[in-house]
């Protein structure tokens, strides 16, 4: 039952939903139409779902509706505008980034909330806040690769991944 | 699912919170990130309490400790340069081990320490500092030590409201370390080990302290092996002895993710790799 | 050859655009008023008669609008393996059973209003069970005493239901008995592989309605919408005719979707309720209730002459295809027919046997048994190369196929059947072995290590082939037609799963046609308005869907040709296409725009410029691949991390490099994963214990090595421009690859998947008990 009245702002417009107490931030989000928000594994781990909630990168399927009141979401959708692409987006293009396309739009996301705090993002950061966006097609090589391309400067994928556990 | 859920309150204040939290009878329940909580399928539950606005994400030195609202979030711990440079950063450390950047970004130290996990990231850094748990309930402010926390039933009408810790130690003949085990990058913990020391001129050990998560019930302190090397000379001798002796504290158990033989020698691994990385650090490299 | 536009080109995805942009593409990105939500009431043992079933609350509960058990449905035998009829699978399975044989099989199945309402439904359909006994693992299934499985007397093909075995193959070329006589060197192993789940991110997901026409409508995720129409019209009892499949963009397959997995159920949930349905599997049931690799048990027996010579090569594989018998002997056939002939052997046998389980039903899935068959083939000649004293690199040398080689054991393993010997007309393998080794530093690499130190590194290799398409049997077609401003829609029966099929076919479409890429508008996957093709599978669509376009691109290039040829006044042979115009070969240079000629045959001529074509080959040549590995051993933990992989790949021509790159990439990181974290575990009762991405390790961006991919191209007769493919053979590589590197660091010999650093530990502390002894 839609028994609570939800205010918040979408890739900048004002809006107001009817939710249940209960509902998930991806589920009122699909519903509502943003089908860029992908239900992956609804357990936080595959990075599907990710939108940004006053711009840090959230999985929305473990995040209540409720939670989002007054806040300030992006999607996919709200990225680039209808003739003009973001940077990351013409970068994931060029970089053959993009396979089934499925992880891409919480991977973009992901990349752009990165960026946008460090625009000068090396390969261990940008592998970092890759590691929340599963992927079964790509490898992850040329994803990285895209995102270096578009952080300042721009770099290329280094010879050893320096990452690894903690 | 949650479509049994009537209620979703964005509590403006601890008081509120624990009004609701009453009147919920049993099937209220207190959230912040979410991210242990939404995996779960508890039917009973009715009332959301969510408090990540009730005031209590805040990072606080004063008198001697450092003082850290519950619904602080990891990536917060992870950033702070008062985490980073308490106790050589491993309670920053425990929370960049956590998850992906997605649920650094809303996992909250509370929420790690209330929900129980025994392979709780944050748990072992903050047994290893003696942390203190502050519980508010409608009878008031209880101070808790974390390890009578951990222990302890959480009662129904309470809500864990901050963690205080004690500047402690501290001086170039200190050392920290923290380690994960995990089966990839990101993963649960198998093991992890938060250790600290401090060694005299000539290396021999003043204090210890030596904290496993994942391998019991809840987070604890190796006390035997703590006592084990304290007074000793720090040398690769005592760091096996030490390995050893951790494996007999400890009790693991069989998963699908590793088995109890496994979580015990991995333990000796780890805090004879922590207790190295303390070594360096508190200027004994062995 | 003259120099090419578009085909060879790393031109950005055709879809591209819509993928970046979050379009609504996928197949749940559609809202249809009045669906419902189905879900499958799943089985909580691993063998059971259902005795009584009682939905009587279910169907009251207010918001149900349907409820099925096995007494509502048809009982047709089929098999749900996305295969050309007749399938070569046993027919098997049906739609809804009165017995349950694995923890996840439908029991009943429900369409309620949400979500919530139909899990509640659910938890109301009352159960009695006969709980039978369970077998779970393969040794057991075939011995005497074993539960049978599938005692219906209406399941045909299988080969002996009464010992549990689903199917069984025996092929032999030259004699191995013989070949062994002449050996000078014999060793023989038992390896060991275990069950991967394709974890795709996409799970399945399948909305049925009735159109307006009362035709049942499919939207499905599905890498074979033709196979998915033939099925599910034969199971609900319905004409082809009336059956229409839509697939949209699919969030990857590999071959997880090659599969009739949910439309059958859906439809008939969609009929019952006559409203739309959607099944959408939860992350939980795509790990159990979907497919899986086949675990095998391999006995691998070589012979070979004191020089390193290979004469003989014996295979025996004993694997299991869980419950039902879903791609189980093509999955195994394979296992041989694509590995043995590596290598130049005279003699060469394989036996299988593959039995019925009460497990997770294993499918398709990237590699197709080939990563199982090259794990025990290629570790076992490192030691075999180690023994005799030969470098590995060598000893592939000198013992792999070669061009001009005819590889006769594929003739008796076709697809179910008897297949057609393979003639080996390109093959780049020896150039990839240098190449791959030299980016590896091979040479440098495997001089002696100091053993000591708790991180030991070691570099191993593997060759592997695959194929590309199945001879005489995958087969496509395609239809192009032309627009009056010179553009050409191209329609495709192919299945783009991910990989870039839609921009692949569009590349050779383009170059055929000599237009841009822009020109080519591409439709795929819907069977009402594209033509036939058996779908994604066996690394066929770029060779043989891409024959058929250019086929098709040919034809209608002769129609443009006729029509340039009147308005240019020039004979046709005198005419060539190219930048979207044609011109005269001759120094005269006159030119027609391609928008010209179409107006002119639209609105002067009238006609439409327009024709398709039907392509299949009778061979399948394969793709080859050499992989090196470098790896650091962990000995305290046992944890193993890979530092580089290096991988070679011969794909023919590489229509699109930078696509062909990423499909290397994508598919040895899964086969990383098959190697070192990934296994669907069950417990003694034959449930899941790690039905989700927190404990079904999948690498993430962080466990990637450095990745070196090199294409050595080759220009492959049978393939469209010289295509073959590449999206499988990759995968391969990296089990046995990193397994050898294993040992030439810390002198273990793996023979069992995946390496647990438990598993590693414990063999690395025996082996220094055999020493200190």
């Amino acid at each position: 039952m839609k028994s609570l009245e939800l205010h918040l702002t979408v890739n900048g417009e004002e809006k107001c939903w009817a939710i249940a107490p209960g509902d998930l931030l991806l589920d009122v989000l699909r519903r509502e139409g943003y089908y860029g928000v992908k239900r992956g594994c609804e357990t936080g781990e595959c990075g599907a779902c990710t939108v940004l909630l006053n711009g840090k990168a959230v999985n929305s399927c473990m995040m209540f509706a409720g939670h989002a009141e007054g806040a300030q979401v992006m999607t996919i959708e709200g990225l680039g505008n209808g003739t003009k692409l973001h940077p990351l987006q013409e970068a994931f293009l060029d970089h053959g980034a993009v396979q089934c396309g499925f992880c891409t739009p919480g991977m973009i996301l992901g990349a752009k909330a990165l960026l946008d705090r460090h625009p000068d993002a090396g390969e261990n950061l940008v592998r970092e806040t890759m590691a929340g966006h599963l992927c079964r097609c790509t490898g992850y090589r040329k994803a990285v690769e895209a995102v270096l391309a578009v952080s300042t400067p721009p770099r290329k994928v280094r010879k050893q991944t320096a990452g690894g556990k903690r | 699912m949650f479509d049994q859920v009537e209620q979703y309150h964005r509590a403006a204040s601890v008081a509120e919170a624990l009004r609701l939290l009453q009147t919920g009878k049993g099937r209220a329940r207190v959230v912040a990130g979410c991210t242990d909580f939404a995996l779960q399928s508890d039917d009973s539950v009715r009332i959301l309490i969510d408090i990540t606005r009730a005031g209590l994400s805040y990072l606080r030195s004063k008198d001697g400790w450092l003082s850290i609202g519950a619904t602080t979030t990891m990536a917060d711990l992870e950033e702070s340069s008062a985490v980073r440079n308490l106790a050589g950063g491993i309670l920053a450390r425990a929370a960049a081990s956590c998850g992906s950047v997605q649920i650094r970004n809303v996992a909250t130290i509370g929420g790690n320490m209330a929900h129980g996990s025994p392979a709780a990231d944050l748990a072992p850094p903050l047994v290893a500092l003696d942390a203190v748990m502050v519980v508010v309930s409608p009878a008031g402010r209880q101070r808790i030590g974390v390890g009578d926390y951990l222990a302890k039933t959480k009662a129904p009408n309470a809500l864990l409201a901050e963690i205080r810790i004690p500047d402690g130690p501290s001086g170039k003949r200190c050392g920290w370390s923290f380690q994960k085990l995990g089966r990839t990058a990101v993963d649960i913990s198998l093991v992890s080990a938060a250790a600290g020391l401090e060694v005299d001129a000539r290396g021999k050990v003043k204090w210890a302290r030596i904290a496993l998560g994942a391998v019991a019930p809840m987070a604890m302190r190796a006390d035997e092996t703590e006592k084990l090397i304290t007074g000793r000379i720090l040398d690769r001798g005592l760091l096996d002895e030490a390995g050893l002796a951790v494996r007999r504290e400890i009790g693991p158990i069989s998963d699908q993710r590793a088995s109890a033989d496994y979580r015990r020698e991995m333990s000796g691994v780890l805090v004879r790799r922590a207790l190295q990385e303390c070594a360096s650090q508190s200027g004994w490299p062995l | 050859m003259s120099e090419r536009q578009v085909v060879g080109e790393s031109v950005r995805r055709v879809d591209g655009i819509k993928l970046v942009t979050g379009a609504p593409a996928f197949t749940d990105d559609i809202h249809i008023p009045g669906m419902l939500y189905g879900k499958i009431l799943a089985s909580p043992h691993a063998h059971a008669r259902i005795v009584r079933i009682d939905v009587s609350k279910a169907r009251a509960l207010p918001g149900v609008h349907a409820v099925l058990t096995h007494r509502d449905v048809p009982r047709v035998p089929h098999t749900t393996a996305g295969q050309a009829w007749p399938e070569p699978s046993p027919y098997d399975t049906y739609l809804l059973d009165n017995k349950v044989r694995f923890v996840g099989d439908r029991v009943a199945a429900v369409a309620a209003e949400s979500r919530a309402i139909a899990e509640r439904a659910l938890r109301l359909i009352e159960v009695e069970y006969d709980v039978l006994p369970a077998v779970l693992e393969i040794e057991e299934a075939m011995a005497p005493g074993a539960p049978v499985i599938h005692d219906e007397p209406d399941s045909t093909k299988i080969y002996d239901r009464n010992r549990n075995i689903a199917g069984h193959l025996l092929r032999e070329i030259g004699n191995v008995d013989e070949g062994f006589r002449e050996a000078g060197l014999i060793v023989e192993r038992e390896f060991r592989t275990h069950r991967q789940q394709h974890a795709m991110l996409e799970p399945h997901v399948t909305i049925c309605w009735l159109d307006t026409d009362n035709r049942l409508v499919i939207r499905s995720s599905t890498q074979v919408p033709y196979h998915c129409r033939r099925q599910v019209a034969m199971i609900l009892q319905m004409p082809v005719g009336r059956v229409h499949v839509i697939k949209p963009r699919i969030g990857g397959g590999f071959g997880g979707k090659q599969e009739m997995l949910l439309e059958d159920i859906c439809g008939a949930l969609a009929l019952a309720a006559r409203r739309p349905v959607k099944i959408e599997y939860t992350r939980e049931e795509e790990f159990y209730m979907a497919r899986s690799r086949h675990p095998q048990i391999l006995r691998l027996k070589m012979g070979v002459k004191r020089d390193g010579t290979v004469i003989a090569s014996h295979m025996r594989v004993l694997a299991t295809t869980g419950a039902y018998g879903s791609h189980s002997t093509t999955v195994q056939g394979n296992t041989g027919s694509k590995v043995l002939p590596l290598y130049r052997a005279d003699h060469l046998r394989f036996e299988c046997d593959v039995v019925y389980t009460n497990t997770p039903v294993a499918g398709a899935f990237r590699g197709y048994g080939c990563p199982q068959g090259f794990f025990a083939q290629e570790t076992l000649v490192d030691e075999i190369a180690e023994q005799l004293g030969i470098d590995p690199v060598q000893f592939h040398h000198a013992n792999m196929i070669r061009l001009g080689d005819i590889d006769r054991l594929s003739a008796q393993l076709g697809e179910g059947k008897e297949g057609l010997p393979r003639v080996i007309r390109s093959c780049g393998l020896p150039e990839c072995v240098d190449k791959a080794a030299a980016a590896a530093d091979w040479s440098k690499k495997r001089k002696a290590k100091p053993a000591k130190g708790r991180l030991r590194r070691g570099i191993g290799m593997a060759c592997t082939m695959q194929g590309s398409g199945i001879a005489g049997l995958d087969w496509a077609s395609a239809f192009l037609k032309m627009n009056e401003d010179g553009s050409f829609y191209l329609q495709v029966g192919a299945s783009d799963v991910g990989a870039g099929a839609d921009t692949v076919l569009s590349q050779i479409a383009a170059e055929t046609l000599g237009v841009t890429l822009d020109k080519i508008v591409i439709t795929s996957g819907d069977t009402d308005t594209t033509p036939f093709d058996v779908g994604a599978y066996a690394s066929s669509t770029t060779i043989i869907s891409g024959g058929a376009v250019k086929k098709a691109a040919e034809k209608v290039r002769v129609q443009v040709l006729e029509v340039a040829s009147k308005l240019l006044g020039q004979p046709p042979e005198n005419l060539d296409c190219g930048g979207n115009q044609v011109f005269t070969k001759c120094e005269c240079r006159q030119t027609i725009g391609m928008a010209d000629i179409a107006l002119h045959a639209l609105y002067k001529e009238k006609f439409q410029i327009m024709d398709g074509a039907s392509h299949f080959n009778t061979d399948s040549p394969p793709p080859f691949c050499a992989t090196f590995a470098e790896v650091e051993v962990d000995v305290e933990t046992g944890q193993v991390k890979v530092l580089h992989l290096a991988t070679a790949v011969d794909p023919g021509t590489a229509i699109n490099p930078k696509l062909a790159e990423g499909q290397v990439e994508g598919a040895v990181t899964q086969g990383m994963g098959f190697a070192l974290t990934e296994e669907l575990m069950l417990d003694n009762a034959g449930r899941p214990l790690n039905a989700n991405f927190l404990d079904y390790k999948i690498f993430s961006a962080k466990d990637m090595p450095k990745l070196t991919t090199i294409l050595v191209q080759t220009d492959e007769p049978l393939g469209p421009y010289g295509a073959k493919s590449i999206s499988e053979v990759p995968i391969n590589g990296p089990a046995p690859a990193i397994a050898n590197a294993i040992y030439d660091a810390v002198g273990l010999r793996i023979r069992k998947l995946p390496i647990r650093p438990e598993d590693l530990l414990r063999a690395l502390r025996e082996k220094e008990m055999e020493v200190a002894q």
